[in-house]
């Protein structure tokens, strides 16, 4: 199915400099990402994706070539602006959870919510909102340690979430949980692309995801290798394709 | 607003503890800096803040109390004629040696020639009327309660001062002198403990009340000047305690390595608490970082970041104030010489939160490692 292109790389290049040795990471790479679906990019360890996701979203400017998301040129932007943008229209998972120890769930998600400017009792609303949404309503009066690893991930998502954003990053989001906690994470960013309209960028090492993004792009080498769109068996949960390939 | 630098103060506050302590160790150091500081250099005008004179006449450009020249006897007249003097009292200055029952090395004393009077001004604050009373007995002296042991004496034993027996008559506090010790007599007394040819017929000081003690300033400008009496110079009390104070503070090998000290310490103080402080802040960078990533900007975390580190030091400080209470109290118990004001209490409150403040600043640089291109790593 078509999509609208909300984030475009065009010859984007990035090395890294350590000492007196300069190796590139990303080597003149162009892509277009669509609205709507988990776009989900896959490859071995060190061979740039991280990178890539870091320069798509904003949080780093590549050496050359042009980055636009939702019409909007980053390169054009300067930190301020880029942290606003940043603010209202992008949402970031990532591998180490990075929740504040000392809030609760339902705190965790509304901080972000009240640099939006919205009142309290908005940002709460809205923050309740999103724990229902990840599966978390009852337990959003608890904090990190009390929380499994999975639920910790499912409040991390919430808390991207709940800005409503047009652009969704994911880091690694399942590498540090077990496959049943993998595939419920996985499975609710591929809900958030389909019921929200939201561009869903993920960056994984694990192959076990493959089978639940909309599109594969592998990368080795800070090239492009393939891309290609997985057959869509799965239903509404990951479960059909567990058990047909059982 | 979740109040996040509150909560995580409270929930992590084991994180924290080492910060608070810092700056509560740091806070009790300045203030018990500052109190043996005004303790030790305000008894150097424990002569002029322990009575009630308005007006000092003394030899021209005497630097400290314990430094002055004898003036003419006239300048009592002077002083008396004009109208807004309400009583003038004579004030005996003799640097003397003391040898007490026991027979060890000299003791450098001052002795303080004073009108015994029960409403004398010289020491007004110090002797109690009863003591004043027996200082009339010939050869009476007091001394201060701490000094009895440098002194080798109690209360009725006798000694001699330059050749001349006298007899300790009763103690006193508050009389604790810098550079030597301190011994109250009548001017009768004094006049006959007083071996310096050149001071017969002359006073030291003269020292005065005023009807109206606002009235300080231009009354010692007024009195000024008359040539016809011999060298003479006016100064109110006040100026003339803080020139005595500043002589012993700036003008001696003593009063500069105490200051000396004091700037030490106070950077040791600065540089542990901020260490520890950019340490319990940096133990949250990786959520900086996300927050960031999520475009909170990082004028707002640094917010987050000043409000942890004004916490850290009022906390702290609680602490300094309570404990620096209790040792101030023990070191008055044991005759060390402290004093507070409150004005330099509030100075060092403020300089404490002020450091803990900075020391958040710096923890800020810190987070310039939030990167949040440093979490996809």
């Amino acid at each position: 199915m078509p999509s609208s292109t909300s984030l475009q790389a065009r010859s984007v290049s990035k090395a890294f400099t350590t000492g007196k040795l300069r190796s590139a990471v990303l080597q003149d790479l162009s892509l277009d990402v669509g609205a709507g679906e988990l776009t989900l990019i896959s490859g071995p360890s060190g061979c740039g994706k991280s990178t890539l996701l870091s320069i798509l979203s904003g949080l780093q400017r590549p050496d050359q070539g042009d980055v636009n998301a939702l019409g909007q040129d980053l390169g054009e932007l300067n930190t301020r602006e880029l942290e606003r943008f940043r603010l209202h229209h992008t949402g970031f998972v990532f591998q180490g959870f990075n929740l504040f120890p000392a809030l609760n769930a339902l705190e965790q998600v509304a901080l972000p919510l009240s640099y939006l400017g919205l009142t309290d009792a908005e940002a709460r609303r809205r923050a309740a909102n999103s724990l229902e949404e990840v599966g978390l309503g009852p337990r959003m009066g608890l904090r990190p340690s009390e929380l499994s690893g999975g639920e910790k991930q499912r409040v991390a998502i919430a808390r991207a979430l709940a800005k409503e954003p047009e652009l969704l990053f994911a880091d690694e989001p399942t590498s540090a949980l077990d496959a049943a906690n993998g595939q419920i994470v996985i499975d609710i960013l591929h809900r958030i692309a389909r019921t929200h309209g939201t561009t869903v960028l993920c960056v994984t090492h694990d192959p076990r995801l493959v089978g639940h993004a909309d599109r594969v792009l592998t990368m080795e080498d800070g090239r492009i290798l393939s891309d290609h769109r997985p057959a869509i068996a799965a239903g509404p949960s990951g479960d059909d394709i567990k058990e047909t390939s059982a | 607003m979740v109040a996040l630098a509150r909560k995580t103060l409270v929930y992590e506050w084991r994180r924290f503890l080492p910060a608070i302590v810092a700056v509560c160790f740091a806070g009790l150091l300045q203030l018990l800096q500052a109190a043996l500081v005004l303790g030790i250099f305000g008894s150097a005008s424990v002569y002029i803040t322990g009575s009630s004179a308005d007006l000092w006449a003394g030899y021209p450009g005497t630097q400290s109390v314990n430094l002055g020249r004898s003036i003419d006897n006239d300048v009592e007249m002077r002083m008396l004629m004009d109208p807004a003097i309400s009583r003038v009292e004579p004030f005996h200055w003799v640097d003397a040696d003391w040898r007490g029952p026991s027979d060890n090395g000299g003791v450098s004393v001052f002795v303080s020639g004073i009108d015994p009077r029960p409403d004398g001004l010289m020491f007004s604050l110090a002797l109690s009327p009863e003591l004043r009373q027996r200082l009339n007995e010939p050869n009476a002296v007091v001394v201060d309660r701490a000094d009895l042991s440098s002194l080798g004496v109690n209360v009725g034993d006798s000694a001699i001062i330059n050749g001349r027996r006298v007899q300790v008559v009763g103690v006193g506090s508050g009389l604790r002198a810098l550079g030597g010790v301190n011994v109250v007599a009548s001017l009768a007394t004094a006049r006959d403990l007083d071996t310096d040819s050149t001071n017969a017929g002359r006073m030291t000081y003269f020292v005065a009340k005023l009807h109206n003690p606002a009235d300080a300033r231009t009354v010692a400008k007024r009195l000024r000047g008359a040539a016809s009496f011999g060298p003479y110079d006016v100064w109110t009390a006040r100026n003339f305690a803080r020139r005595s104070k500043m002589y012993w503070m700036l003008d001696t090998g003593a009063g500069a390595a105490v200051l000396f000290l004091a700037g030490i310490v106070f950077l040791v103080g600065a540089a542990i608490t901020s260490q520890t402080l950019v340490a319990a802040v940096v133990g949250s960078v990786r959520e900086y970082a996300t927050l960031n990533a999520l475009g909170v900007g990082v004028g707002a975390l640094r917010k987050v970041v000043l409000e942890q580190a004004f916490w850290v030091g009022a906390l702290g400080l609680l602490g300094s104030l309570g404990l620096g209470g209790v040792l101030f109290l023990l070191a008055r118990s044991y005759n060390v010489p402290v004093a507070f004001s409150p004005v330099v209490i509030v100075a060092c409150v403020v300089l404490i939160l002020g450091l803990a403040v900075v020391s958040g600043l710096a923890a800020m640089r810190s987070l310039r490692r939030a990167d949040p291109a440093t979490l996809l790593r």
